[in-house]
């Protein structure tokens, strides 16, 4: 049980202790793109680890998902960025995803077996809770470009698909 | 939902050899089977419930950007991945599970009535 808390709270020390919903309110379309690109690499990273430490079929299920849906989801944010011309543009807060990422890859590198997998559902669970809250609640509301905020919509709705999976998964391996 | 889960992943594995869909039989102009889409949108099945007869063909298209599948619940059937913008077509037969779901994300549910 220590080890889930432990992922859950690596997975949301990132967006308590790096910045406020302000901060990343107050960003441009394009750095809320670099932002959204950064968290499904995570997430991707997140999921090429599962599949290289867990031997549960289950745990390889939900990360072969994550990997497909995520890698979907950034094709489609370039091939948007393409067609608008723009780059998306490192920000503060890509850079810390990418931090607290690391922290929680570490970690998550340490364990084994059974631990490993409540440990990895925990986390995806509280990763896609928070990163949907933030899409949700901070970041739509604010993006401009009408093209980006419908990607973005089609990306949440991803992304709360992958939180009730996230869910099942928790109860499946606890 | 252990158990559940496990056979989604069996299934995962068994796509590339799943043999089980009876695919479009050559038919004329003048027999051609009766054709009810499914879309697949923000991950739901539209609509999610069709009612069909034997040798229809049910055609889903998936218009999300994730990819998807339409699977019988117990395997007998599959459409294999479905990439945005692509379909896939399974014919109906006799006997043919009526409860799907998507292989990648379970909780997206569908089922057939076959009169």
């Amino acid at each position: 049980m220590k080890i889930l808390v432990s992922a859950i709270a690596i997975a949301s020390a990132v967006f308590a202790s790096q910045a406020s919903a302000q901060d990343v309110a107050d960003l441009n379309d394009l750095e809320m793109a670099h932002i959204a690109y950064t968290a499904d690499n995570i997430d991707i990273r997140y999921a090429h680890l599962a599949l290289a430490i867990s031997t549960n079929p289950d745990i390889h299920t939900f990360a072969n998902t994550m990997i497909s849906d995520h890698t979907a989801v950034n094709e489609a944010a370039l091939g948007l960025l393409d067609k608008l011309g723009a780059t998306a543009q490192d920000n503060f807060f890509s850079q810390a995803l990418n931090e607290g990422a690391e922290e929680t890859i570490n970690t998550l590198s340490e364990l084994r077996g059974a631990d490993f997998d409540r440990a990895y559902a925990a986390n995806e669970l509280a990763y896609h809770q928070t990163v949907n809250g933030l899409v949700e609640g901070t970041m739509i509301p604010n993006i401009d470009n009408e093209e980006v905020r419908a990607l973005f919509l089609q990306g949440l709705e991803i992304f709360k698909a992958h939180e009730s999976h996230a869910e099942m998964m928790v109860e499946a391996v606890n | 939902m252990a158990a559940l889960l496990t056979r989604r992943s069996v299934l995962v594995g068994a796509v590339a050899s799943a043999t089980a869909v009876t695919l479009k039989p050559r038919m004329s102009v003048a027999d051609q089977p009766t054709i009810h889409d499914v879309k697949i949108q923000n991950f739901k099945f539209v609509p999610d419930i069709i009612e069909v007869e034997l040798g229809d063909v049910i055609k889903w298209t998936n218009e999300d950007l994730a990819p998807h599948t339409a699977t019988a619940v117990e395997f007998g059937w599959d459409t294999e991945e479905i990439t945005n913008g692509a379909s896939a077509e399974v014919t109906v037969t006799e006997g043919m599970e009526a409860s799907y779901f998507c292989a990648f994300h379970p909780n997206m549910t569908g089922s057939i009535k076959i009169s």
